[in-house]
């Protein structure tokens, strides 16, 4: 058997598994089919494998527009505890995760420390609401990064337009921190690669829905008759569908460019910007061109399109814009220290 | 692995250093037709004697480097600044692979190892009536006794003037629908009844040409594959170099005309000039993995119907809109720019003639119009347009 053989099989039963029925997935479900430890080592129950078999079930979840605790609680809180030194409550933590005892978010940024109290306001943050243990990166006395226990916090529901994604406001007002956690290896650059881990996420699930919209799209046009023929066979229609696959190709190409960065464990800064950024405006591109060629069908809130849509444009903002990260790509054009010259020349692929 | 390709790095890198020809670009802006096709034979000859000149054809000739070698050997020509073997292109490419995929023994052995001693060839395909619907093509080929007769006129040959062969599409049988009456040749343009003339483009070139034949004898040893199936042959062979030829391109598209891009920014921290460049950095990265994708499928049997047009789409249109960008940050100064050398290829740095120039890829080939239809029909599965035939 082999890996792509295995990235077949997990993205067809993760296909089926999310299709069936209502958008909403419950978390025994997400730990029954074993998505949740995908990433956590075997000996604390887990399967062992890396963020290219997450990135197959977030795509899989961006195509069937999934509301599931998965981002908050498997991407970025097992992504979190994997990152930590080894200790006897970072791996009991990390068992109950993978058991499905415990669930997880986590607060990337917004919250400080000072001493052992935790203050401050984070915003829209992914599955914290509901979530039996919040995990909060902050700086120590020393200015390193840590990540705290955040518990005895206010947790508030943020409402959006997208009703497939939770969010929620996380307010600590000077509470005791019970445990520490500290990074594995170079904490700052930890903390950038669960930034891009999030981004990168993201990037994932706009991938799948960009996908499952021109899906939805090609299959209409081949049945909807106007003028006598199915629309799928004018230009205007056509060339429309054919710029939805340009897109889809290329958000695709980067996509899989950052996920195998991030799956290495080097340095996925760069693959994780473009990948974000490309991929999560072409899906709103895309979603915007599905509204469009499904005609008055399309803007109808029983069509559902309307779902992708605004999960698309929630991708769109979340874990910084597609201009934010043009921003950071562009900081490389005029640094010094490292020319861009060689950099480049040696290209991403 | 990775090892390896760093060590061919460095002798690429090397052999660059010593052997790209220093200011070229200056000497050979504003030369004539007999100077340029004497810089590029000589070109190609050094090229061939690194055996860097058809690193994409198989081993048994003289080729057989792998992909990645390749990108890494078109990374270093571009960041090297090496000029473009503009002449030898059809038939390293076109030729090349129609010979390989359904040339004879004969034919193979006659003209491959002829290419690489220099031999020059054109496509002889468009025709005044036959643009984007190639398939309505007029030229005849009557066969008569050992050879075939040719009548028409072909359009749009690009290095007509200079080709010592002609890859010539010809109806074969005029009673038959359009596709099944074409047949595939090799015409010798030195054959009597020929006349090229050269039109001249839009930045002032004349690569392109118009080629009349008129009673034209073409040996029936020259037919590529059977008669009447011509028109498979091109298909087959279109698709299949395709990803080879964007290789390179998509590379300088990276290196030389990404730098130069943002060499010509200024402001270079301008939020909204920052914001364009990552865009292009950002497409041309997307672009690489496509094209190294779709030449690694194709070599793999493994290519969509539809991604070389993919590809080819996405490049010609990309390639606009840099040159566009380009343009417009040089400002007036780059309107005084009025010729660019002809061994460049749109990667002149004369961002006005290069965006001007950039039209050559978004027609021919294929039109963006064309390509966007077949990635619709082939890629996507959409119902045909009603046929006129």
């Amino acid at each position: 058997v082999t890996y792509s053989e295995v990235h077949d099989e997990l993205r067809s039963v993760a296909s089926d598994l999310l299709s069936k029925g209502d958008t909403a997935v419950d978390w025994p479900l997400l730990t029954q089919a074993g998505w949740i430890g995908l990433e956590v080592p075997e000996e604390s129950g887990g399967a062992g494998v890396t963020f290219a078999e997450v990135a197959i079930i977030l795509e899989q979840m961006g195509r069937a527009a999934t509301r599931s605790a998965y981002l908050g609680g498997a991407v970025l809180g097992v992504g979190t505890l994997t990152a930590l030194q080894p200790s006897a409550s970072r791996d009991g933590l990390l068992a109950d995760v993978a058991s499905g005892a415990v669930r997880t978010a986590v607060v990337l940024d917004g919250l400080r420390l000072a001493g052992n109290r935790l203050s401050g306001h984070a915003t829209f943050v992914p599955d914290a609401d509901g979530a039996d243990r919040l995990l909060a990166i902050a700086d120590d006395s020393d200015g390193i990064p840590v990540v705290v226990a955040a518990d005895n916090v206010t947790v508030t529901p943020q409402p959006v337009l997208d009703e497939t994604r939770s969010l929620a406001e996380v307010t600590a007002e000077d509470v005791a921190v019970k445990e520490v956690w500290r990074f594995d290896g170079a904490a700052a650059d930890q903390v950038r690669r669960l930034h891009d881990r999030a981004a990168v996420a993201v990037a994932c699930d706009s991938l799948g829905l960009a996908e499952a919209m021109l899906t939805a799209t090609v299959d209409y046009a081949k049945v909807r008759q106007q003028f006598g023929r199915p629309i799928g066979s004018f230009q205007a229609v056509k060339h429309a569908c054919a710029d939805m696959l340009v897109q889809v190709s290329v958000a695709r190409q980067l996509v899989n460019a950052a996920v195998e960065a991030l799956a290495d464990g080097g340095d996925a800064r760069v693959a994780a910007a473009m990948a974000k950024s490309y991929a999560c405006a072409a899906a709103v591109d895309v979603v915007g061109k599905a509204m469009q060629l499904h005609g008055g069908i399309g803007y109808t809130w029983e069509s559902g399109i309307h779902v992708y849509l605004k999960r698309a444009l929630l991708n769109r903002s979340l874990f910084g814009s597609p201009a934010e990260h043009r921003r950071q790509l562009a900081k490389r054009y005029s640094s010094r220290e490292t020319p861009f010259r060689t950099r480049y020349a040696e290209g991403t692929h | 692995v990775k090892d390896d390709l760093d060590d061919f790095r460095a002798t690429v890198r090397q052999w660059c250093e010593t052997h790209v020809p220093a200011d070229w670009r200056r000497s050979q802006t504003g030369v004539g037709d007999d100077e340029f096709v004497r810089f590029q034979k000589a070109w190609f000859a050094e090229l061939h004697s690194a055996g860097y000149a058809v690193p994409h054809w198989p081993s048994e000739w003289d080729g057989g480097m792998s992909v990645a070698e390749q990108i890494v050997l078109y990374q270093e020509l571009a960041a090297h600044d090496a000029p473009r073997l503009v002449l030898a292109f059809v038939g390293i490419h076109h030729a090349a692979s129609t010979l390989l995929a359904a040339g004879t023994d004969e034919q193979r052995r006659r003209h491959l190892p002829a290419i690489l001693d220099g031999e020059i060839w054109v496509q002889g395909f468009s025709e005044p009536e036959a643009g984007s619907d190639l398939a309505s093509l007029r030229t005849s080929a009557r066969r008569d006794g050992d050879s075939y007769l040719v009548n028409g006129q072909k359009l749009w040959a690009s290095g007509g003037m200079q080709a010592d062969w002609c890859l010539l599409l010809a109806r074969t049988d005029p009673e038959a629908p359009k596709r099944k009456g074409i047949s595939y040749f090799l015409l010798d343009m030195t054959t009597p009844g020929i006349d090229v003339r050269p039109i001249r483009n839009a930045v002032g070139e004349s690569h392109f040409c118009e080629i009349f034949l008129n009673d034209v004898a073409i040996p029936a040893d020259n037919l590529v594959g059977a008669e009447n199936e011509g028109w498979q042959v091109a298909q087959a062979t279109l698709g299949a170099e395709r990803g080879l030829t964007m290789l390179e391109l998509v590379e300088r598209l990276g290196n030389a005309g990404f730098r130069w891009l943002v060499r010509a920014c200024r402001p270079i921290d301008d939020p909204v000039v920052a914001d364009r460049l990552a865009q292009f950095e950002i497409e041309i990265s997307g672009l690489r993995g496509l094209c190294r994708e779709l030449v690694e499928n194709t070599e793999a049997g493994l290519a969509g119907p539809a991604d070389a047009s993919i590809v080819k789409l996405y490049y010609s249109e990309l390639l606009q809109r840099m040159t566009d960008f380009g343009a417009e940050m040089s400002g007036l100064a780059a309107h005084t720019e009025l010729a660019k050398p002809l061994s460049s290829g749109w990667e002149s740095g004369s961002w006005v003639l290069d965006f001007i120039g950039s039209w050559e890829w978004t027609i021919p080939g294929g039109s963006s119009e064309i390509q966007r239809t077949i990635i619709g029909e082939r890629g996507l599965g959409l119902p045909r347009e009603p046929s006129a035939v």
